[in-house]
């Protein structure tokens, strides 16, 4: 390169853009206009309850009308995606869907809910599945509202976009790499070579399991052994428990039920905690061995063994409960905090010092690759810990070389950079996120304790749910600060993508050439 | 026979040297110069061609052979050789070499249209494996699938009184074994009662695994048996010595100096540990103990490396090394410098591919001392002149028989036995004599 074209290069007016913007939204165009129309289902509740259709109506026309504007605006766009476009439509996606989620609470949401930055948390909590809600007075939602709540946290779950794959043709090409960010976990396990079967695998299992979750619940009214669990309270609780996302109809979470159905529901918990494939490969193949070769989830199980007893031992010990409720309040609060879900049996918020160090823990544990949780994840623990063990055996021998195996297959190193990048990047955004919180409730002068403040940001990045104190389960995060909830809405959207999908979009690299 | 060699390599002239006097050997190379070469050593016919020509082939006459051989360096060669000799030879038994450990497996499924598939890296690794089962052996070699090894050992200070310097007949050998052959410098004696194992001599035993590693521990008693080896050079030759010896139940360390290599044998072999490492540097050495492996393996690709990297181990403690020379020159220049064993990889692939062009009966052949001496497995014919006569009856005719393998077991006859017919047995006699004992048989 001469000087002279150094300066031209340098002086050059505008660089093009690395991303295709118009493709970009273009898809997202064509997301938006689908995802207006699953307001069918709550339409058909509000016509059973005769509630008022309008909200849903108005929320599937706006969405879908944006959605139909906007590829009409991009027509002409090359129809496929590359790397760069899947992590911004991604992004987007999930704060739209945030925002689908929220409109009718703006319109129909009342005092609690109508506040726009209230109705988007609601919202983004519902798509992160996450299930940290402002609603302190249920009785106020309407039968239709409520069951909206828990229906957006159902789609959440498995998530828009491999919804997307697995029925939009348009998605077959591209869509792949669009899935593994959307899909919890690291890429470590390979997914079988046809992305949209894979897609369909995992919805019809997140289906699959919904509906027998429903029917199990379901029948415990009907059997008589729970007055409370009607059908309706079956189908929205089912529609929580699978997505692991913990939103409830009732203000004291799953305490308002039978221990009967407190223990279903604490199965499916930790079935939803497991990785999809390998329950598909699992149980709908009849293949149970895959269960014990596979060091995840023999791993994951371990945790929730030990916390369980940990939990118990503690609970019995203080005297909080004894017997059988001692052990389920142990096993179900173990269960819905390892698997971010975020239910609770008892308003463990009121819990001694010791325990609450124990949940919060547990809040970084995270279930399955592959599954519908959050947070960190047990494969990354398991091979941060497989890396640790090599640090050390490798100061002793610097020049051996021992390749990190999961399942006996080595992993590539990168995989492990992406791993390790991962968890640095977790713990900054949980530390940056709990001090903005800190500030602006100091500002505000909202009554959040220490361990509560570092719990609201842990538990919104990991897409827990619940905090301690006064964000406890059977409270509400209303008197958090605009601050404080903006905060969690980033930090729930940054965590249902495992960071690194959003984090590229603000590096330069990614948007020049 | 009519053999067909394509490929007038190392391996090439190794087998050319062991066959050229008894059978019509055809040669087809594509350079002129290493067929003048060889031409002018031995009595053979050279056609200067491409092996993967079937135009080449058959105007080189391989219609007409018995035996096809193709061991170029190169695997595509000979695979596409063997194919189309297949078609010109229909009723050639067709032979090929390999580097690929791949086309071996692939041979055993029966996928490949050929008879029989060497690789030079298996049959070094077994080499090895022979060698780190009996220690103290220059060279060892089984027959009878296993049942019976022939094995050389080098008579050192510190033998056993019970075998050395006693005459034979008063002797304590270990159990089902017999000395074969006693070396005294150029010379090879087939040992009566009256004869003595000295100091200095080199003495070729035949009998069971069992009675090897006895004669092992009666000749080097110092030597004890091998549980952790370290492997220098991870390549193919490496990487097949590591396995065999893995599966032996040997613990291994590899040490590799390509980090990519390296990356991709720790893969594979999840139970060795594998050095990232040149193997020469002092403090590496220290700090992973590599003087305590009970022998290390140089199977690098340089044969100077090898001898180098050989002798630091020596001084870094290792007492047992055992070398692969590449190079048929580099053994002697190992075995100067103090290499325990050497083992040549093209020159055990040539005594592989040999035992194809004997005699339909003759299972398998070994060679010995530089193909001087040959032990051959042998089907006795219905009308031997050797059927029902006792052992302590047989005349000394520079052969000696060293094992019988009846219904599939082997048996180490005793002055009373009789051969029967149908009998296998397994026969030490000087090479020139090989196809006069035979045709006795």
């Amino acid at each position: 390169m001469t000087i002279g074209e150094a300066v031209a290069r340098r002086v050059r007016p505008k660089r093009r853009s690395a991303v295709d913007l118009k493709a970009s939204s273009n898809l997202l165009g064509l997301l938006m206009k689908y995802l207006g129309l699953v307001v069918l289902f709550p339409i058909a509740v509000a016509l059973w309850y005769g509630d008022p259709v309008w909200p849903f109506l108005a929320t599937g026309g706006i969405t879908s009308g944006l959605g139909l504007a906007l590829e009409r605006a991009t027509a002409g766009a090359a129809p496929r995606v590359g790397v760069r476009e899947g992590f911004l439509v991604v992004s987007a996606t999930l704060l739209l869907t945030g925002a689908f989620a929220s409109l009718p609470y703006l319109f129909v949401g009342g005092d609690q809910l109508s506040y726009p930055i209230d109705a988007y948390l609601e919202g983004m909590s519902a798509a992160t599945t996450t299930g940290a809600s402002v609603v302190t007075d249920f009785d106020e939602l309407s039968r239709s509202l409520a069951m909206w709540r828990q229906f957006t946290q159902w789609l959440g779950g498995m998530g828009i976009i491999i919804l997307a794959v697995a029925v939009l043709p348009r998605l077959r090409v591209g869509g792949r790499q669009m899935m593994e960010s959307e899909l919890p976990g690291p890429e470590v396990a390979q997914l079988p070579e046809r992305i949209r079967q894979t897609a369909r695998l995992l919805w019809g299992l997140y289906v699959g399991l919904t509906i027998v979750l429903v029917l199990a619940l379901a029948s415990l009214g009907w059997l008589g052994v729970d007055e409370e669990m009607t059908e309706y309270e079956a189908v929205a609780h089912a529609f929580t428990t699978v997505p692991t996302g913990g939103f409830s109809t009732r203000v004291n979470s799953i305490e308002a039920f039978s221990p009967a159905a407190q223990w279903i529901i604490a199965l499916f918990m930790l079935l939803a905690g497991a990785n999809f494939v390998l329950l598909y490969r699992g149980i709908v193949r009849r293949r149970p061995r895959v269960f014990a070769r596979d060091e995840e989830f023999k791993l994951y199980l371990a945790i929730v063994v030990v916390a369980s007893i940990v939990l118990t031992i503690q609970l019995w010990g203080y005297g909080i409960a004894t017997g059988e409720e001692a052990i389920r309040a142990g096993v179900f609060q173990a269960i819905s905090i390892i698997t971010t879900t975020g239910y609770a049996t008892t308003d463990f918020a009121l819990w001694p010092v010791l325990s609450l160090m124990t949940l919060f823990a547990l809040m970084f544990v995270g279930g399955s690759a592959g599954s519908t949780t959050g947070s960190i994840k047990v494969v990354r623990h398991l091979l941060v810990g497989k890396i640790l063990r090599r640090e050390l055996d490798q100061t002793v021998s610097p020049e051996v070389v021992m390749p990190i195996r999961l399942n006996r297959t080595p992993v590539d190193e990168r995989t492990l950079r992406a791993i390790a990048a991962f968890i640095l990047l977790y713990v900054g955004f949980w530390v940056v996120g709990a001090s903005v919180i800190a500030i602006d409730s100091a500002i505000g002068d909202v009554p959040l304790g220490a361990l509560d403040t570092l719990a609201v940001s842990a538990t919104a990045l990991g897409n827990g749910g619940p905090g301690f104190g006064i964000t406890g389960p059977m409270a509400s995060f209303a008197p958090l600060g605009d601050v404080s909830k903006v905060t969690m809405i980033l930090l729930m959207w940054v965590g249902r993508l495992e960071i690194i999908p959003v984090v590229v979009l603000l590096t330069r690299h990614y948007w020049r050439l | 026979m009519k053999v067909f060699l394509i490929g007038a390599g190392q391996v090439g002239f190794a087998i050319v040297e062991a066959l050229h006097h008894d059978h019509e050997v055809t040669v087809l190379d594509t350079e002129t110069s290493r067929l003048a070469a060889l031409a002018e050593r031995y009595d053979v016919a050279t056609f200067e061609g491409d092996g993967t020509s079937r135009r080449d082939l058959a105007n080189a006459g391989v219609r007409d052979a018995n035996l096809v051989i193709a061991c170029t360096s190169r695997d595509e060669v000979n695979l596409v050789a063997g194919m189309f000799a297949r078609r010109e030879a229909k009723n050639a038994t067709s032979v090929i070499r390999t580097s690929n450990v791949e086309y071996v497996e692939l041979w055993r499924a029966g996928q490949l249209d050929v008879d029989f598939v060497v690789s030079s890296e298996l049959e070094t690794a077994h080499a090895i494996s022979r060698i780190i089962g009996v220690p103290a052996a220059r060279q060892t070699d089984v027959f009878a699938e296993g049942q019976v090894q022939i094995v050389e050992f080098d008579v050192q200070e510190g033998a056993s009184h019970d075998v050395v310097g006693v005459p034979l007949r008063d002797a304590t050998f270990p159990h089902d074994s017999k000395v074969a052959a006693i070396i005294r410098g150029d010379e090879m004696l087939l040992p009566g009662g009256d004869d003595i194992i000295r100091t200095g001599d080199r003495i070729v035993i035949i009998g069971s695994p069992q009675s090897a590693q006895a004669w092992s521990a009666l000749l080097a008693p110092d030597e004890g048996t091998v549980r952790d080896v370290v492997i220098y050079g991870a390549g193919r030759v490496g990487g097949a010595i590591a396995r065999v010896l893995l599966e032996q139940g040997i613990s291994v360390r590899l040490i590799e100096v390509s980090h990519e290599r390296a990356r991709q044998v720790a893969e594979a072999l999840p139970s060795t540990r594998v050095y990232h490492a040149t193997g020469v540097d002092p403090d590496f050495l220290e700090r992973e103990r590599i003087g305590r492996a009970h022998a290390a393996i140089f199977a690098m690709r340089d044969d100077a490396k090898n001898l180098y990297a050989a002798s630091l181990a020596k001084v870094h403690g290792v007492k047992f090394t055992i070398g692969v020379a590449h190079d048929a020159v580099s053994v002697e220049a190992f075995e100067h410098a103090g290499i325990d064993v050497s083992v040549n990889p093209r020159g055990v692939t040539a005594e592989e591919i040999i035992r194809f062009a004997h005699d339909p009966r003759t299972k398998q052949v070994a060679l010995l001392e530089g193909n001087r001496y040959e032990v051959i497995d042998v089907t006795l014919r219905d009308t031997s002149e050797y059927i029902g006569k006792k052992f302590k009856e047989m005349p000394v005719r520079g052969a000696l028989i060293g094992a019988v393998v009846r219904d599939g077991s082997a048996l180490f006859p005793h002055a009373d036995d009789v051969l029967e017919a149908g009998d296998r047995v397994i026969v030490f006699t000087e090479a020139t004599d090989a196809p006069r004992v035979v045709s006795a048989l």
